[in-house]
């Protein structure tokens, strides 16, 4: 009856336990986002602010959604007619594209309201300088000049509101419009260019495999219409799809085959199937427990939390491997397994959740967010064990001790023979590992981690040769207390940015916008010319010009609103262009870039932000690679500081001599990892960072439970040696990945893990001694 | 971004007309003409007369010369632009600046060169043949040009001769130039 009580209530705490921390995570989820992808969320908040937040999610979603499509062929009639299908084809199959003309008419119609505001500072310094003698050679410049061919010289009798369309930017200078196309010769070819938009995030699945429709469809489209002509596309949803299918490709031959190689490990040591479930249950509930403890402080989960969280958890199989070993081949009776694991169970627990917890101190949300998750779910899955094995694994089993279950402890039993290639081997291979060492190079470019697809890569750098602009290196933010003051600075900035890097084309606001000064010192310069009627009549006589034509600027003047062009009228005719104001605490900021035909130098860029007040560049990607950087350093001390503490409580439990000893093999094993992967080449970034903190907590577990157990007992050279091969089984498969980033992480945890067992034995005294 | 990137279109059709910058046509035989150029405006009775003189060849390019009631000089000779003002001043033109200076090229060098086919993809191209030469109607295709000018007649002797160019503009406005090979006096039409 005592047992039942008990089974109850260890079923009761546990499911009362995990269903309290999972019902307080869905008071506190949140619902919007539960799962956070954005990686520069991973950054401090402080060092976040609000208009920062929002120009980095436009910025990434007007790269990430757009597609750019370039037909070319010699034939320039036919490649028209297969680039508009093209284009018919890429709307039919749900992307957008702008509707350019609507917003021609209204910006027309609002800049030819207003064209008196528009005078540029050298075009109203003339006119000032100049006076009614200017005007009137602009004007006759303007009947004169052969322009006057392709524009309408009443809308526009000193040319000035030409001058002004003239002189905003374009985003391909060489392309010009043709319809929906933009066109360029190239080599004898006549290119067409399209550009669409996904309307879901390019990044998300339904977007990209949308992305990747609309384009099959367009290329068909084009190869009907014309077969000799090219087709060719690019865009970040090409790149995600091609790159989600090959990870789903590779996961899924690598998971299956993990997978099968340890349901097939285990069922041949145990025969039995209880170690799979109790295993799964395991697994799912401790990242169950730690996805909920993550949720409950901090409302929802980043994907590096979720994706280097769960990989952590993988240091919780060794207590079930542990249970497992003592069960099916220890020395005791069913009832007594807890007992004997205990002690190797909770050290091994104290200190893997030690060196987790360090990292809380991190300051930096992914790492804090790492700590709790991996604390929680080691706490969750020593919970397991404990209160849920015993209840299930309860009668006597009848599998005999076989052959593999009893080398791994000849293994550790032969290690642990006193040999001087104990100590002089591990000083052997050290020696080797020093030139690897000295070899060890660092990368945090969050580029490096990915494979993109050859073809993909080279038809892209086509695209943007032939399109002669390259994507700009980030966007600058111009602050200021109200519009007209982030204008002017937007204005001071690409004046600085025109004399430190000519190349650039800034594209911003201020650009479409001129600044109320200017647009008022614009009408003030009108204003002193129409006031002198008699000079102009004057200087348009003079000129061979008829006086009636002064006469009539001058009641276009008098007609005019004579007010500078609003934003909120801009907006009203172009609203897209209010995506680049965002409104702040303080007041607003303007969101800019610059294109160039050549690599921008980011420095120069960030030397003419930094010259001018309120202005910053931002660099989206360098920030990642800042964000990783400052991840992986951090992450480095504190796991360094988690290992003195960790040193500290082996050296209460077990001395300092053994101490030193059982943190022996796992440091050495950190030591070979990285020694083996200076002789490779690989860089050390956040994956291998991940994988050697996965490393060192096996390794210490391995010396743990040997330490516990001695090399008497079968149980724990079992568990280590299941814990091994399983490691090596789920993680170590990765270095065959094409993937660089899972390829690093799979190469370090494959030779660490290695070396963490062969340098196992280490941890234990010479066999001499311990039976001394 | 994509706000940015269409309004930047936008504005580039604007600015731009229909006309694409990279097209080079053939370069016609050397042609010199003066001619006068008639500007009417929706109501203003007497039309602005000037007088000029155009030349093109290989070497020295596009030269387009205003030499009455005032004195100005336009030259174009490959992506190099230049123009010299009435007050004398002479100032240099950024193609990047001055979209108009594809389309002028455009028209003049196509019209010039005989080749129509260029033309083909920014008008309606309709070509009448007349007792001595042709007559070309350009209508601009719905676009940016249209929004400016309503069709352009180009009467030829023979091809890549202009005679006479006219533009009507959708403000009403007119343009007239008429040619006359170096040498004969030419007439206001």
């Amino acid at each position: 009856m005592n047992t039942r009580l008990a089974s109850v209530a260890r079923c009761t705490i546990w499911l009362a336990s995990l269903g309290a921390l999972c019902a307080f995570a869905w008071l506190r989820l949140d619902v919007q986002q539960p799962i956070n992808t954005d990686i520069l969320a991973a950054l401090p908040a402080q060092q976040e602010s609000g208009a920062l937040r929002v120009a980095n999610e436009r910025s990434r979603d007007a790269f990430i959604n757009e597609l750019l499509i370039l037909v070319s062929g010699t034939d320039a009639p036919v490649t028209r007619e297969a680039a508009l299908a093209a284009y018919t084809a890429l709307l039919n199959s749900g992307l957008h594209a702008e509707n350019s003309g609507r917003t021609l008419q209204q910006l027309l119609a609002v800049y030819q309201a207003h064209h008196f505001a528009l005078l540029d500072a050298k075009q109203t310094a003339r006119l000032n300088r100049g006076g009614a003698q200017a005007l009137a050679t602009d004007v006759a410049v303007s009947l004169a000049s052969p322009a006057g061919l392709t524009s309408s010289f009443d809308a526009d009798p000193g040319g000035y509101l030409t001058g002004f369309l003239s002189r905003l930017p374009r985003p391909y200078p060489a392309f010009l419009p043709d319809g929906p196309l933009l066109t360029a010769l190239r080599a004898g070819r006549r290119n067409y260019l399209l550009r669409v938009q996904v309307g879901a995030s390019g990044f998300s699945q339904a977007g990209a495999a949308l992305a990747v429709r609309a384009v099959h469809a367009a290329r068909d489209a084009v190869r009907q219409t014309c077969r000799t002509c090219e087709f060719q596309a690019t865009g970040a949803p090409l790149f995600a799809e091609a790159a989600r299918r090959e990870a789903q490709r590779e996961s899924l031959w690598l998971s299956v085959s993990s997978t099968v190689l340890i349901m097939l490990l285990i069922a041949w040591v145990f025969r039995s199937l209880a170690p799979h479930l109790l295993a799964a249950l395991q697994l799912a509930a401790s990242v169950l427990a730690a996805s909920a403890a993550v949720i409950v402080w901090f409302g929802s989960i980043q994907i590096l939390t979720l994706v280097f969280g769960t990989t952590l958890l993988g240091i919780a199989i060794d207590y079930a491997f542990l249970y497992f070993a003592e069960y099916w081949f220890g020395e005791g009776a069913p009832a007594a397994v807890w007992r004997r694991v205990r002690p190797g169970l909770l050290m091994g627990l104290l200190t893997g959740v030690v060196a987790f917890a360090f990292l809380l101190l991190a300051g930096f949300p992914a790492l804090t967010q790492i700590a709790v998750f991996s604390v929680t779910g080691l706490l969750e899955a020593g919970l397991v064990v404990a209160l849920i094995f015993p209840l299930t694994l309860t009668r006597a089993p009848r599998v005999a001790a076989h052959a593999t279950v009893r080398w791994p402890q000849q293994f550790i039993q032969a290690g642990c023979r006193p040999s001087r290639w104990r100590y002089a081997l591990p000083a052997l291979v050290l020696l080797l590992c020093i030139p690897g060492w000295l070899r060890l190079q660092t990368s945090d470019d969050v580029r490096e981690l990915q494979h993109l697809p050859a073809g993909l890569l080279h038809t892209d750098a086509e695209i943007r040769n032939t399109l002669g602009e390259l994507p700009p290196p980030g966007f600058f933010l111009s602050a200021g207390s109200d519009l007209e003051q982030a204008l002017a600075r937007e204005q001071a900035l690409f004046a600085t940015l025109g004399a430190r890097a000519p190349s650039a084309t800034p594209l911003g606001l201020s650009r479409f916008l001129p600044s109320d000064a200017q647009q008022q010192a614009s009408l003030a310069a009108w204003s002193r010319v129409f006031g002198a009627p008699l000079a102009l009549q004057t200087a348009f006589r003079n000129l061979g010009l008829p006086v009636a034509l002064a006469a009539r600027l001058e009641a276009q003047w008098q007609r005019a609103a004579r007010r500078p062009l609003a934003a909120a009228q801009l907006f009203t005719a172009a609203p897209d262009l209010q995506r680049l104001v965002i409104p702040t605490s303080s007041g607003v900021a303007l969101l800019a870039t610059v294109t160039s035909h050549g690599q921008l130098n980011p420095a120069t860029l960030e030397q003419a932000a930094a010259s001018t007040p309120g202005i910053e560049f931002v660099q989206p990607l360098a920030r990642v690679t800042e964000t990783f950087h400052r991840i992986r350093v951090r992450a480095t001390w504190l796991v360094v500081i988690g290992y003195l503490v960790i040193f500290a409580l082996l050296l209460w439990r077990y001395g300092r001599r053994e101490a030193l000893r059982m943190l022996f093999p796992p440091l050495l094993a950190l030591g070979i990892t990285l020694g083996a992967l200076g002789w490779l080449r690989e860089p050390l970034n956040i994956f291998v960072v991940v994988a050697l903190i996965l490393i060192l907590g096996l390794g210490r577990d391995y010396s743990v439970f040997l330490r516990e157990g001695g090399t008497r007992q079968r149980s724990p050279a079992l568990a280590v040696t299941l814990s091994a091969i399983t490691m090596l089984f789920s993680f170590g498969l990765l270095a065959v990945s094409r993937i660089p980033a899972l390829h690093a992480f799979g190469l370090a945890t494959l030779i660490g893990i290695l070396a963490s067992y062969l340098s196992a034995p280490l941890s234990l005294p010479p066999a001499r001694r311990e039976s001394a | 971004m994509t706000a940015l990137r269409a309004a930047c279109t936008a504005l580039c059709l604007l600015a731009a007309g229909a006309v694409h910058a990279a097209t080079t046509p053939r370069v016609p035989a050397a042609f010199s003409a003066r001619f006068v150029e008639t500007r009417s405006l929706p109501g203003f009775d007497t039309p602005l007369i000037s007088h000029g003189v155009l030349s093109v060849d290989a070497t020295r390019g596009f030269r387009w010369e205003i030499t009455a009631p005032y004195h100005y000089l336009f030259e174009m000779n490959g992506a190099q632009a230049r123009e010299q003002l009435p007050d004398g001043s002479v100032r240099q033109l950024d193609p990047e600046q001055a979209p108009w200076l594809a389309a002028v090229e455009q028209i003049f060098l196509g019209a010039l060169s005989g080749n129509t086919v260029q033309l083909q993809r920014y008008f309606e191209v309709h070509m009448q043949p007349l007792a001595q030469g042709r007559q070309i109607t350009l209508t601009p295709r719905p676009g940016p040009l249209s929004q400016a000018i309503v069709r352009i007649q180009v009467v030829e002797s023979a091809p890549g001769r202009p005679e006479q160019i006219d533009i009507r503009e959708t403000s009403g406005g007119r343009l007239q130039l008429r040619f006359t090979p170096t040498g004969a006096s030419p007439t206001a039409p």
